[in-house]
């Protein structure tokens, strides 16, 4: 009984001065933010000698950093190849546990599933070079506490016998980071499925293997190709794991090389190869964009999904229970609880740990070295007024941009919805090193303050626009409209109207947007200055300066404050999975 | 009151500009309430639309009141929220954050100059009580039931006291009791408020109870307006007859054109039927006969000395309960006929069939009849 309309409403845009502005100033900063770096990037990728800024005054143009970087026999020699094992080697691992994890609280009977979903979000939460670190303290071969642990089990001496700082263990360690990300994609896509179709399956005679393989699978596919394509495309631009594991061992990837570059042992920074190696990576990530925004396409074609709350049927595991428990539990150990506990222990014994016998000297020395510097106290207000700040300003952009692709019919849509999706594909060392050379160039004076850490925290526009976005799209256009045509004024329609119906998207894209800025260390690793420190950085100097148990106690640090956001999350994703 | 000239609209699509609202003209009279009639895509709710400032016209004048909103030449476009109307639309827009009373004090508590607190209040209650609602004032928007949320749209596009009220299919979401039930209530209160009203609809029961006047859209032009009992028992073409309920059209060829009367031979030697009026014909043409299955009479013997009687065969009989639907075939060709239920008859039965000639009309062979709509199409069965 619906008016079927032959094409789109041409709606009225009923801005008035107030809605104009906003929504130009929101467009401008949304160019400003991203399009701003990648062209000052470009620029400097044609502009040489090596090692000059920009627009240094004996500077010219010059298509030298490109031969540097791609006439030379060690980018396909060893940064491609390694890029392409180590991205490959870690999806593929970060698939399978994933897929596994997400499968069995899913769907299954498993007990404690509640449980384990939160353990599973924890590294989520935790910065990943926190991670690495404890990873580094917990597998190490010289210190590492299992290789310390199985050499005095069995008598042995020297290194290892776990080899950490390998192509193999690189893969672990970034396969097993990336879990809960993709754990939760897929949580989502097996949650959506309608449950009739296996249950067909079962009543056509199919075991419960042969559903799996030929109904669960294939039903679930686009749903899983989308979450396997952007896990590449994150992977790919993952810097922490190589920087801590990969340096260790040799191994160069895209994103280290890039830092390399920028922070070489023995020269002077070479913004112009930074920026050239830089295109090759933007135009790989905009492939893998593409891939993945047709494959988004797709799941929403294939529908899975009708929206009515199906209560998918759980698969009794059955003699199964236990084996399933222990891989539950093996991933926990190694992702949460070993991790917390090599830190806690490490900050506690300010003695190297190369044998069993320092166990003996518990001290809270490291903390309370930690806790006299001020530097200590800056990064923690930096950390979160930086989180706090970016995810407000992009979530705020992020609305006002999907409401005007939307609900206007401002020319140039398409381009913004574009240049928002686009920041998906930036990699975070890249939007780091844009930065750099666009505000070294512009001298208003923000280089090396909290600043320049909020406005490059803030290109991530591709969450907040798809998730208002989507949240707008289920809002009725007439809902506004009734607004309208009760005289209100478009800042009345969307302070009274939109924000209020959308406050729980624009919670959770805040949310999440906060937890990506506290979890920052690429960024401010390379903006680096001495006003600017975060709490990541500080732990990496700390590292650096081979002082592990400092290093181990801010880590320690930044794992209690995150335990307040792990509640918020969990309460909303159990709701969200609960409606 | 409401003044609509020469309105055009057109929209881009993918295949070109289409006109949505085809050179649309039409006054509503102070205190009077105006349908729009026509099925899905015929453009009455773009009118609406027009007219509530919600769509930007291609061209024409709308003028509400002394004001002109809309001019399409002058470049005029007076937003929505300055324009004095109340408007209930087809999905209500209850905002889902806010409770009964928050929804329909809105547009008071936005209004500028500020409207006092206590005047808010009362007119809040004053239009909730108008709409039987005050009792619920303060339940969640989300816990109403359809019918409750149409009294609570109605309620919040009352409470501004507007000029004009403009309610875009208001009925069309409630299931068949209730929007029943509530198109008497809407006909009540739009007694009482007397405002002046635009109304949208696909439905012609709702049309033809509630209006002073009937407009029937179709492709964007108003095929014809006047009031319901005109436009009903007058269509100006077998589109109009069609639409508003169900016509019989029967294909023939004008035999005789006078002043007394004409007479026309109808397809397939089914016989010959004398009408009351016709457009303007001639002798020899191919013309249209349309009459209603009320208009029509089935006895098992034939009726004695009466014109427009032919012989048909009964072929279907549907029983509705206050009457039967027939439908009989003379010479072949499919007649509806609706039947009081004392008259008793089966199908294969041979009966002679009497067309009231004061209610045939004959138009031109080949004017649009076919409606578009689904829910025209359900009704022809």
């Amino acid at each position: 009984m619906t008016t079927i309309t032959t094409s789109p409403p041409r709606r009225v845009v009923q801005l008035g001065l107030g809605g104009n502005v906003a929504l130009l100033v929101a467009i401008v900063a949304a160019i400003y933010l991203i399009s701003g770096p990648l062209i000052t990037l470009l620029l400097a990728a044609f502009r040489g000698p090596l090692d000059r800024m920009l627009f240094e005054s004996d500077t010219y143009w010059t298509l030298s950093n490109f031969a540097a970087v791609y006439l030379s026999p060690r980018l396909y020699a060893s940064i491609i190849p390694s890029t392409v094992i180590f991205v490959a080697g870690s999806v593929c691992l970060t698939f399978l546990v994933a897929f596994t994890l997400a499968w069995l609280v899913e769907r299954t009977d498993l007990p404690l599933r509640t449980t384990v979903f939160t353990c599973v979000l924890f590294p989520l939460l935790v910065p990943t070079v926190v991670l690495a670190l404890a990873w580094t303290f917990l597998l190490g071969p010289r210190a590492g506490l299992v290789n310390v642990a199985i050499r005095a089990l069995f008598g042995w001496q020297g290194d290892g016998p776990i080899q950490l700082f390998s192509m193999g263990g690189l893969i672990l360690c970034q396969g097993l980071a990336l879990v809960p990300f993709v754990f939760l994609l897929l949580g989502a896509a097996l949650r959506s499925m309608n449950p009739a179709l296996e249950e067909a399956s079962a009543a056509s005679g199919a075991s419960p293997l042969t559903t799996f393989f030929h109904v669960t699978l294939r039903v679930l596919l686009p749903g899983i190709l989308a979450p396997l394509i952007l896990a590449t495309l994150i992977t790919l631009e993952q810097f922490e794991m190589p920087l801590m594991i990969g340096r260790p061992a040799r191994i160069n990837v895209f994103s280290t090389q890039i830092y390399y570059d920028l922070n070489p042992d023995s020269d002077v920074p070479q913004f112009g190869r930074a920026a050239a190696i830089s295109v090759m990576f933007l135009c790989i990530g905009g492939l893998l964009l593409y891939l993945y925004n047709r494959a988004i396409r797709r799941a929403d074609a294939f529908v899975t999904v009708s929206g009515k709350g199906y209560r998918p049927s759980r698969i009794p595991l059955g003699r199964w229970k236990i084996p399933a428990l222990i891989f539950v539990a093996l991933y926990v150990s190694f992702a949460v609880v070993l991790p917390v506990l090599v830190l806690v222990l490490t900050s506690l014994y300010a003695t190297d740990m190369t044998s069993l016998a320092a166990l003996a000297k518990l001290n809270f020395a490291a903390y309370t070295n930690v806790l006299s510097r001020p530097e200590l106290w800056l990064a923690t207000r930096n950390t979160f007024l930086v989180a706090a700040a970016s995810a407000a300003i992009v979530t705020c952009i992020g609305l006002l941009l999907s409401w005007a692709v939307l609900r206007t019919q401002i020319r140039g849509r398409a381009v913004l919805d574009f240049i928002s999706f686009a920041s998906l594909g930036i990699p975070s060392v890249i939007a780091g090193l844009a930065v750099m050379l666009l505000y070294l160039m512009i001298p208003i004076g923000i280089y090396g303050t909290v600043w320049i850490l909020i406005v490059a925290y803030s290109y991530r526009l591709a969450v907040a626009t798809r998730l208002s976005r989507a949240a707008l799209m289920q809002i009725h256009a007439e809902l506004e409209e009734a607004s309208y045509v009760s005289g209100g004024r478009w800042i009345d329609t969307i302070r009274r109207v939109v924000l209020p119906i959308l406050a729980p998207s624009l919670l959770a894209s805040f949310t999440l947007l906060f937890i990506v800025g506290f979890r920052e260390f690429t960024i401010p690793l390379i903006l680096q200055g001495s006003e600017n420190v975060v709490l990541s950085t500080i732990m990496w100097n700390l590292f650096l300066s081979r002082q592990s148990a400092e290093a181990s106690a801010v880590g320690v640090l930044i794992i209690v404050l995150v335990i307040p956001v792990i509640v918020v999350l969990r309460r909303q994703l159990l709701k969200q999975s609960a409606s | 009151m409401l003044k609509v000239s020469a309105l055009v609209k057109d929209y881009a699509t993918p295949e070109g500009a289409f006109r949505a609202v085809n050179d649309v003209s039409f006054e509503v009279a102070k205190g009077q309430f105006y349908t729009l009639l026509g099925p899905s895509g015929c453009g009455k709710t773009t009118t609406l639309r027009c007219v509530a400032g919600l769509e930007q016209v291609s061209s024409g004048t709308i003028t509400i009141g002394d004001t002109v909103v809309t001019d399409g030449a002058r470049g005029i476009h007076v937003p929505s929220y300055k324009r004095d109307i109340g408007v209930v639309f087809q999905s209500y827009a209850i905002w889902p954050h806010m409770d009964v009373f928050g929804n329909v004090s809105y547009p008071l508590r936005i209004a500028r100059p500020k409207v006092p607190q206590a005047e808010i209040r009362e007119r809040v209650m004053d239009a909730l009580q108008l709409v039987g609602m005050a009792h619920l004032a303060h339940r969640a928007a989300t816990q109403l039931s359809g019918g409750q949320q149409q009294r609570v749209a109605f309620a919040r596009a009352l409470v501004r006291r507007p000029r004009l009220l403009l309610l875009d299919e208001p009925l069309s979401n409630l299931d068949a009791k209730l929007r029943e039930q509530m198109r008497y209530e809407l006909q009540e209160l739009v007694a009482r408020v007397a405002t002046t009203t635009l109304y949208v609809t696909h439905d012609q029961a709702e049309a033809l109870a509630m209006s002073n006047t009937i407009a029937v859209m179709s492709d964007g032009v108003i095929v014809q307006s006047g009031p319901p009992r005109q436009v009903y028992q007058r269509p100006a073409n077998p589109f109009v007859a069609n639409f508003l309920g169900v016509a019989n059209i029967l294909r023939a060829r004008v035999v005789q054109h006078d002043a007394a009367r004409t007479l026309v031979a109808l397809d397939g030697e089914a016989g010959r039927l004398s009408v009351a009026r016709s457009a303007d014909v001639r002798v020899g043409d191919l013309v249209d006969v349309v009459f209603r299955p009320e208009d029509t009479d089935i006895s098992p013997v034939a009726p004695a000395g009466s014109h427009n009687v032919l012989p048909a065969e009964v072929d279907r009989v549907s029983f509705q309960g206050g009457s039967s639907e027939c439908v009989v075939r003379a010479a072949g060709i499919p007649i509806r006929s609706t039947l009081p239920v004392r008259i008793e008859c089966h199908a294969g039965q041979a009966v002679w069939l009497t067309i009231a000639a004061e209610r045939c009309v004959v138009f031109p062979a080949g004017a649009p009849s076919n409606v578009s709509s689904p829910e025209s199409r359900m009704a022809l069965g």
